[in-house]
This record gives structure tokens, C-alpha cells and sequence, in this order.
């Protein structure tokens, strides 16, 4: 990009040209001098220099190439003053080069030679791909971009890309900016005895900002506004008459209405009055006047308009309402921007867009809200439960939204089932769970925290919300409704295109979201057989967490009363007992040839994987294995592990999103686990979840997910196979891990310096019948894992088993180990724990 | 008549209702309830932290049967309550000296 300011001598050559601007000029300046230099001469003068334009382009000789010239700032507007600069965009619509130049300098060098100001901008139509932010005025001066001469295609190119939505709030916040810059250098005050009628409070200026700011939000806005149309351009014309009257006196660009100035400029715009002094004051009373009616508008403008928060859609006091409403009404996939826009900002969506929504529902089907992949996320987003979530999906009800949306929820609008319990209608039941979950967010009750801290942890937390509002659809109809919502939530999850492990979930919550109370209310859960058969049902600690909050949001929008202290302690206590069943006695309970899950998995095998293969490998090992991978993961496991030896390691990496796996297949040996992750810590990977497994015959896989948080592999094409290859060298005692890691030693001790929870380190001997388990709660920091299980190996303990979690920067993880294959004795296990506990507080 | 007041596990409820059922006696007020017996309550661990479960979710059932039948009601209630472990529970006997019904504010023996 070039720009530049030029002001160059005339010569000779364009004598033409010149006396066209000359004639141009003294009409202007004898309208000025019979006190008419307002709007329309001024505009006169512009259309007079946009013909001077085309002709200067025409001369300038032969280009090929798309190219368009554009008026920018007051010319762009056509007010363009006597003594104003000229402010052009040459745009090009096919890249900058040597012809381009040429053609600049054989356009403007005779523009220069007529002695004008020029403030000159040559871009490429690519340039604008990228936001000048840095660049304020120049962004708003193409706000009054006018094509002049050239081509109209490359104008209209640069209006498609300019004009968005993104682009308008960055402007706005410029523009915004610049205003209070600008009058902080006239003390904020419109009053001045010597006004600059450009820059002052309430002068020219502002009065294009107002324009801009309407402009920018919303165009009908200035029809609310203060002051009419009318007084608004009474106001400028006025501005413009003196502001001509200034250049007119002083033969340049000059805006200051001194006092000198104000007699002469008093006597040209024929203000009475028999003395001087009267005439100045009846004009500076009318300068005044229309100053206060610019402040004032600008003032309500910058209080009212919309702001810009996504494609036409502005926040406003009245909440988040569509800018141009038409155009809402024909893009109906765009209303739930509506309704993020609201709840992001803490506000509601206004009652004018509610009304456009409500008019125009019945138009369309529920599949036209969701047309593509990027709608869709954008309601999963929208389900994430947050405060306001509850008020605006009751607005989305209300204005028949929700409804359409989800054709099975308004089969529930209104629905009354009488029992001994509810209190309220179906749909109102269904969205007051979700405003329990959203209070728990922010719930400072006592006995509730604890129930937060499990909703702070979920991973996909709007598929709980998701559950939530069809777990009751089904009681539209009189018989059991859990199976009836079941099969009409899968009708919405299949529109949703939400398929896999994520629909799973969803409809094993509806299915059974009776379940968890009808066990902790009803059933002796002190009984290890309930527990046991419970957390079979559930199977997995996700699972777990999003069901009990599940019921708990469920039984408390019952009623008021219905959620007792009473209730939440037993609910409380079945999620403890059976997530400590899950996670400290899934060791015992061990896949069976005849395992339930096995068939299926046989059923379903691909054709290189034989059933006796499968037996051999899910034989012995832990039936949460079953739980915790889906069917195809299992597949790849058995292949991994297919033909193993004694010192070969079997990897796989694979990536989904910014989340990666790897799944290492090797024979047990010493120190492998605190190997392998001090391999991925050694890249600077950050480890989220993972699971390590042993079978009885000494198969050792273990599954870790974990994020590139350094972009190792992302910046390095090698990088799956160096990470690989060192994983293989150290694993089989090529390498050593610890030389790898010493590096970064440095990085970790600063990680766990910024630790901001106190370990917590617990082994227990009660819990499972072949392994002490070994629970660590603790800050998560790069090399956590290595240095965990290093001691645990150095105790002389085999890591059997391993649950590994994160949940923000918590650490959660459950060890089953064993020593010369027995639990550790009492005086091992205090040993352990405190080494551990001295490792995690860095104090070794 | 007595009043029968019960302390019993959340879950054995319905098998005390029924059971009293049984033997005709229908009104009855049933209530959550949170407190420790000998049991004391016991000591649970979550993610590694122990903490005091001191107070045991409850439900407590009170009916006042003729002195009559009072003795075959706390047998029904011990038996459809007992499970034999620690926990299960107990059933307090008060002496009642007059009832009387409220709608028509006649005494009733």
C-alpha cells in the first residue's frame, strides 16, 4: 500500500483543467460571499471536482486493470469546502505493480500541478482482507467512500467486504474513542467564545459522528432521536455556511471562529443588528443553538444505539433487538444470535424482537433453524448453563420459538399431569430445572457447593442441559414417559446431527433420569449391592456426575419444598459411595468370557479381528474397560496390542479437535508408566484424562488424551514420529526419560510453585479387594504423572491400574497399585503417601 | 392410646406403611429426619478427603393407635423396618391422654 499528502506547484500543461477548477472555485466562493456557502453549494463544488476526477482519469492514459477512484471523508459526503483536502482512494481490483504505479503518478501528477490538497490512498481490494485497526480515521473516512471514476465492480467489492459486521463494532469503538479524545482537548464543553466549527463539542464533527454512529447500528436512529431530520441539518448547513465563511476570509483551510472572524463572518451570513457586537452575538447565539442540538443528539446517540454484537444484531437498553428487523425476518437460523447476544451480556432480548420472532415463527420448519453445521454448534453453545440461560429460553417459549425450534417441547407447552407432587405445568417444570442448574453456578448455600463443584467439572456440560429439556417430553402422553421422551429426544438429537458418545449420553439421562432418586431415596444404599448395581447402570464418573445433577435440578423444581437438606444428603451420598465405587473398586471386577458386552463386540467385529483374539485381549482386564471406549477404539486396542513382544511398544496417535490420543500397547515393565508420560511432559504435552490397564498376562495399555499446549506437533510436520520414536527408545530402556526431562525441570518447578491447591495424597486398603488405592487430588502441572508414579515405582509398587483426570486446573488421579503383587502394608502405604506428599508440595 | 414414634431407615417407609396397613391403622405422619443413634454416623472419603458423615438421613413415622393394638403395631413396625444391621433404627412409645378431631372438634377416646 502507498499514502502519501502532496501539494506540488501547477504547471502550465493542464491549463484546461485548471480553469475548470478555477470556475469551479469562484462560483463557490461568490455563493460563500452572499452567505450561501452551505450544504448545497458545497455539494455543487464536489460534483464540479468529481467531473475535474474523471477527466484527469480519463487522461491518465491506458490501464487495463480493475480499478475504481473513491472520494473518502467530507468529499466522499460531498462537502467538500474551499479550502478542504481532497481525499481519494485509488483501489485496485487485481494486485499493485509496476503499471499501477505508473498509472498513480500519471493520475495524480497533474493533480498536483493544479495545486491541490490531495490526501491520496492507493490500496489493493486484498488489503482490505485485513482490518487497519490502527488506522481510525482512515477506517472512517471509508465509511463515506463514493465512487468517482473507474470501476464500479471494485467498488462494490470493497463495500461487500468492508461493510461487516465485525468491521462496524471496531470502527464504532474507534469512533467512540476518538470523540472523547477530541473533546477532552476543548475541555468536553460546546461553549467556546472562539469555536472550531470542525473540531469543536458540538461543531461539524460530532454532527458526522452522530450520522456515523447511526450508521453503524442502526440507520433508523436518529428518527428517535432529540432533534428532527430538519433541525439536525438546519444545524450543519449552518455549520457549513460559517465554517465556508471561514475559508472564504482566510484564504485556507482555517475553522476557527475567532473573534476577529466573527464580525466579517456575522456581516457576510447577514445577521441585523445596528452595531457590530449585535450581529456577533445574535450569530454566536445561533452557533450556540445548533451546537446544543448536535451535542445533544450525539449525546442520545452514543446512550441509545445499538451496539454492533453480530450481524444485524444491536444491544440496546431494551435488551438485544435486530437492527433491520426485514431482514431478521427472512433468516430465521440467525434469531438464536438473538438470544447468545442477550445472554453473554447479561441482558434480555427486547420486546420488538420478540415480536418480529413471534410474527414471523409459523413460517418456518424446525429443520430451517439449524440449515448447517455452524447453527448447530451454536446451540449447543447457547445450552451451556450459565445465569440467564432459564430467561431467555422462557423468551424463546414464549414468542413461540422454542416450540418450532423443537416441535417436541411444544407438545409439553402448557401440559398439566396432575399428582400429589408437581406444581407446575411440564414445560415450566423442564425449564426451572435448568434454572436450578444455572443457581448452582453461582449458589453460595452450604450444603449446594458441592453440587457445584461437580457441574464446574463436567466436560460437556450442555448435554446435561440438553437432557434437561426433553427429559419430560414424553409426558405428553399419559403412560411411561421416560421411554416415550427417549424416543422423541433421538428425533431432535438426529436434526442436531449429534450422533456417537455425545447422543448416547443424552438419551441414557432421559432414559433414566429416575433412576439416581429412586435409589437414594427409596433403596438402602448402605447396602454395597445397590451401590454396585447403581454404578453399573451408570458406569463411568462423567455419567455419574451429570445424572446426580440431574436429579437433584429435577426433584427441586418439583415444587418448592420437594428438594430437602434431607433429600440432597442421601443423593450426595450415593454419588460418593458409587464414585468411589467406580473409581477404587473397578480393579475387582473383572471382564468374564461370558461378559455381557463381549457378544456385542463379537457381533459387531470387523473381518480382521477374530473372536478369539478379542477374548484373549478383554479376558482379565477391568469391565470399566468396556464402559470407557466405544466399540471401534476397542478394535483398534486389540490390533495394537496384536503380536506384541517382550520389547516392543505398539503406539497410535491420533488427533480429534485440539484434543490428542495416544494408545501405547506394550509387556508390563518397571517404571513404564512414569516413562511414558515423562515422554509426552518431556514435549511439553499437557495431560487431560487417560486410563492404564494390566491384564493377567502381563499386557499393559494404557490410553492418554492430552493437549499440544506448546504446538509441538502442530509447528512440526515430524512431529508424530519423533514423539514416537522416542516414546519406543524409552520405553524399551533405550533412552533414558529423565535426561529428556531435566530441561524443563526449570518449567515444572515453576508450575508447581503456581499450584493454587494444597495435595491431597489418601491410600486405602478397604476399598478394593486386590489394590491399594491410592488417591491424588492436586494441582495440575506439566510432568505431574512422572513425578507421581517415579515414586510409586522407587517404593518398589507396580502401577496396575490408572485413572487419570483434570478438571480445570485440578488433577484428579486414582492409582491401583500393588507391591510383590499384594496390597502395601500399613508402614509401606504412610511411607508412600508421605514421599508423595513431600513431592507434591516441592519440598523435595 | 400411644403414640408411636419411629425412627426408621428412608427406605423401609413403605414396608412400615404397609405393613400397619395391615392392621388397619392408615393415619400416620411421615417426616425426614437427620440424627445418629449408637451408629454415630461414619466417616467417608471423597477424592482422597475424609469427611464426618455425623448425621444420617432418617425418616421418621408417627401414628397413635388404640392401646389395644399397640403392641402388634410395634411388632409390624420392628419387623418390616428391621434389615439386622447397625442403623436400623427405633421405635419410641408415648402415652397419648386425649385426641381430638379438628373438623368437628369432637373428642376422640
Amino acid at each position: 500500500m502507498i499514502s502519501s499528502m502532496s501539494v506540488t506547484q501547477p504547471d502550465s500543461t493542464g491549463a484546461a483543467l485548471k480553469a475548470s477548477l478555477q470556475g469551479a472555485r469562484e462560483d463557490l466562493r461568490g455563493s460563500i460571499a452572499r452567505g450561501a456557502g452551505g450544504r448545497g453549494a458545497l455539494e455543487q463544488y464536489a460534483d464540479r471536482v468529481d467531473a475535474l476526477i474523471r477527466q484527469l482519469f480519463t487522461d491518465a492514459g491506458p490501464y487495463d486493470g480493475p480499478l475504481s477512484i473513491i472520494a473518502l471523508g467530507g468529499y466522499g459526503r460531498r462537502h467538500l469546502c474551499l479550502h478542504s483536502d481532497i481525499d481519494l482512494l485509488l483501489l485496485f481490483g487485481n494486485g499493485i505493480g509496476a503499471p499501477e504505479e505508473r498509472f498513480v503518478n500519471s493520475f495524480l501528477n497533474p493533480l498536483w500541478d493544479l495545486g491541490v490538497v490531495v490526501g491520496h490512498q492507493v490500496r489493493d481490494i486484498e488489503d482490505f482482507q485485513r482490518l487497519e485497526t490502527d488506522n481510525p480515521e482512515f477506517l472512517l473516512a471509508l465509511l463515506d467512500a463514493r465512487p468517482v471514476a473507474g470501476a464500479r465492480s471494485v467498488f462494490e467489492r470493497f463495500t461487500t467486504s468492508f461493510h461487516q459486521a465485525g468491521t462496524h463494532a471496531v470502527i464504532l469503538k474507534s469512533l467512540l474513542a476518538l470523540i472523547d479524545e477530541r473533546h477532552a482537548q476543548f475541555n468536553a464543553t460546546l461553549y467556546q467564545l472562539e469555536p472550531d466549527v470542525k473540531e469543536a463539542p458540538g461543531a461539524l464533527r460530532d454532527l458526522t459522528a452522530t450520522r456515523t454512529i447511526a450508521l453503524l447500528t442502526d440507520p433508523l436512529l436518529l428518527r428517535r432521536g432529540p432533534a428532527d431530520a430538519a433541525r439536525f441539518d438546519d444545524a450543519e448547513d449552518f455549520l457549513l455556511r460559517v465554517r465556508s465563511t471561514l475559508h472564504l476570509e482566510c484564504g485556507r483551510n482555517q475553522n476557527i471562529l475567532s473573534h476577529d472572524l466573527q464580525e466579517r463572518t456575522a456581516e457576510i451570513l447577514g445577521y441585523p443588528g445596528a452595531e457590530p457586537r449585535q450581529r456577533v452575538e445574535r450569530l454566536m447565539s445561533d452557533y450556540f443553538r445548533h451546537a446544543r442540538i448536535v451535542t445533544r443528539s450525539l449525546e442520545w446517540a452514543r446512550r441509545t444505539a445499538p451496539v454492533p454484537v453480530g450481524p444485524n444484531l444491536g444491544l440496546t437498553r431494551d435488551g438485544a433487538r435486530f437492527i433491520d428487523p426485514i431482514q431478521a425476518a427472512r433468516n430465521p437460523s440467525s434469531w438464536l444470535a438473538a438470544f447468545q447476544a442477550a445472554l453473554d451480556s447479561g441482558t434480555e432480548v427486547s420486546e420488538e424482537a420478540l415480536s418480529c420472532i413471534q410474527q414471523h415463527v409459523d413460517r418456518y420448519r424446525a429443520d430451517d433453524f439449524f440449515a448447517d453445521a455452524d447453527d448447530r454448534a451454536a446451540l449447543l453453545r447457547f445450552l451451556k448453563p450459565r445465569p440467564g440461560l432459564y430467561a431467555r429460553l422462557s423468551q424463546m417459549h414464549d414468542c413461540g420459538l422454542l416450540g418450532r425450534v423443537f416441535p417436541e417441547f411444544q407438545a409439553i407447552s402448557w401440559r398439566v399431569v396432575r399428582d400429589f407432587y408437581h406444581k407446575y405445568t411440564v414445560d415450566e417444570h423442564t425449564l426451572l430445572t435448568i434454572r436450578n442448574l444455572e443457581r448452582l453456578i453461582t449458589t453460595e448455600q452450604g450444603d449446594r457447593m458441592r453440587f457445584r463443584s461437580i457441574l464446574l467439572d463436567l466436560l460437556e456440560p450442555e448435554l446435561l442441559v440438553l437432557a434437561l429439556l426433553f427429559h419430560d417430553v414424553g409426558k405428553w402422553r399419559d403412560d411411561d414417559h421416560a421411554l416415550e421422551s427417549v424416543r422423541m429426544a433421538d428425533h431432535v438429537l438426529e436434526r442436531l446431527q449429534i450422533s456417537g458418545e455425545q447422543r448416547d449420553t443424552v438419551l441414557f439421562l432421559i432414559r433414566h433420569h429416575l433412576r439416581m432418586s429412586l435409589a437414594a431415596f427409596r433403596r438402602d444404599t448402605e447396602d454395597p449391592d445397590i451401590v454396585k448395581q447403581f454404578a453399573s447402570l451408570v458406569g463411568t464418573e462423567e455419567r455419574l456426575k451429570l445424572l446426580c445433577l440431574m436429579t437433584l435440578v429435577d426433584v427441586e423444581a418439583v415444587s418448592p419444598g420437594t428438594l430437602t437438606p434431607w433429600k440432597a444428603e442421601l443423593l450426595w451420598r450415593l454419588y460418593v459411595d458409587t464414585y468411589n465405587h467406580l473409581t477404587q473398586r473397578y480393579g475387582d471386577e473383572l471382564i468374564e468370557r461370558n461378559q455381557a458386552g463381549l457378544t456385542e463386540l463379537q457381533g459387531n467385529r470387523p473381518d480382521d479381528v477374530t473372536p478369539d483374539e478379542i477374548t484373549r485381549f478383554l479376558e482379565g482386564l477391568p469391565q470399566r474397560y468396556l464402559h470407557v471406549f466405544p466399540r471401534d477404539t476397542i478394535y483398534r486396542h486389540i490390533r495394537l496390542a496384536r503380536d506384541i513382544k517382550p520389547d516392543e511398544v505398539h503406539l497410535s496417535v491420533e488427533q480429534n479437535g485440539s484434543v490428542w490420543s495416544l494408545a501405547v500397547a506394550t509387556l508390563d515393565k518397571p517404571f513404564l508408566f512414569s516413562n511414558i508420560s515423562g515422554v509426552l511432559s518431556s514435549f511439553g504435552m499437557n495431560i487431560l484424562r487417560g486410563h492404564a490397564f494390566t491384564n493377567p498376562n502381563g499386557l499393559v495399555l494404557d490410553a492418554f488424551e492430552f493437549t499440544d499446549d506448546e504446538r509441538f506437533l502442530a509447528l512440526n510436520k515430524d512431529g508424530q514420529r519423533q514423539l514416537m520414536c522416542v516414546m519406543q527408545d524409552v520405553v524399551s530402556g533405550r533412552a533414558d526419560v529423565t535426561t529428556r526431562l531435566r530441561g524443563r525441570e526449570k518449567g515444572i518447578l515453576q508450575a508447581r510453585s503456581t499450584q493454587r491447591f494444597a495435595p491431597v495424597v489418601h491410600a486405602d486398603n478397604k476399598a478394593s479387594g486386590r489394590y491399594t488405592i491410592l488417591d491424588i487430588v492436586t494441582g495440575n502441572a506439566l510432568g505431574l504423572l512422572y513425578r507421581i508414579s517415579r515414586v510409586i515405582s522407587q517404593h518398589g509398587c507396580d502401577v496396575d491400574l490408572v485413572l487419570i483426570g483434570t478438571e480445570g486446573e485440578k488433577a484428579i488421579d486414582v492409582f491401583h497399585i500393588t507391591k510383590a503383587g499384594v496390597k502395601l502394608t500399613e508402614a509401606e502405604q504412610t511411607a508412600l503417601t508421605s514421599d508423595l506428599q513431600r513431592t507434591l508440595e516441592g519440598t523435595v | 392410646m400411644k403414640l408411636l414414634k419411629s425412627i426408621v431407615r428412608p427406605n423401609k417407609v413403605d414396608e412400615v406403611k404397609d405393613a400397619l396397613a395391615k392392621l388397619s391403622i392408615s393415619g400416620m405422619t411421615v417426616t425426614e429426619v437427620r440424627g445418629h443413634g449408637k451408629q454415630k454416623g461414619h466417616t467417608a472419603i471423597y477424592r482422597g478427603k475424609e469427611y464426618n458423615v455425623s448425621l444420617l438421613p432418617k425418616m421418621e413415622i408417627e401414628v397413635v393407635v388404640p392401646d389395644s393394638i399397640a403392641d402388634e403395631a410395634i411388632k409390624a413396625i420392628v419387623q418390616a423396618a428391621r434389615t439386622g444391621e447397625i442403623g436400623d433404627g427405633r421405635v419410641f412409645v408415648l402415652p397419648v391422654a386425649e385426641s381430638y378431631r379438628i373438623r368437628t372438634g369432637e373428642m376422640e377416646s
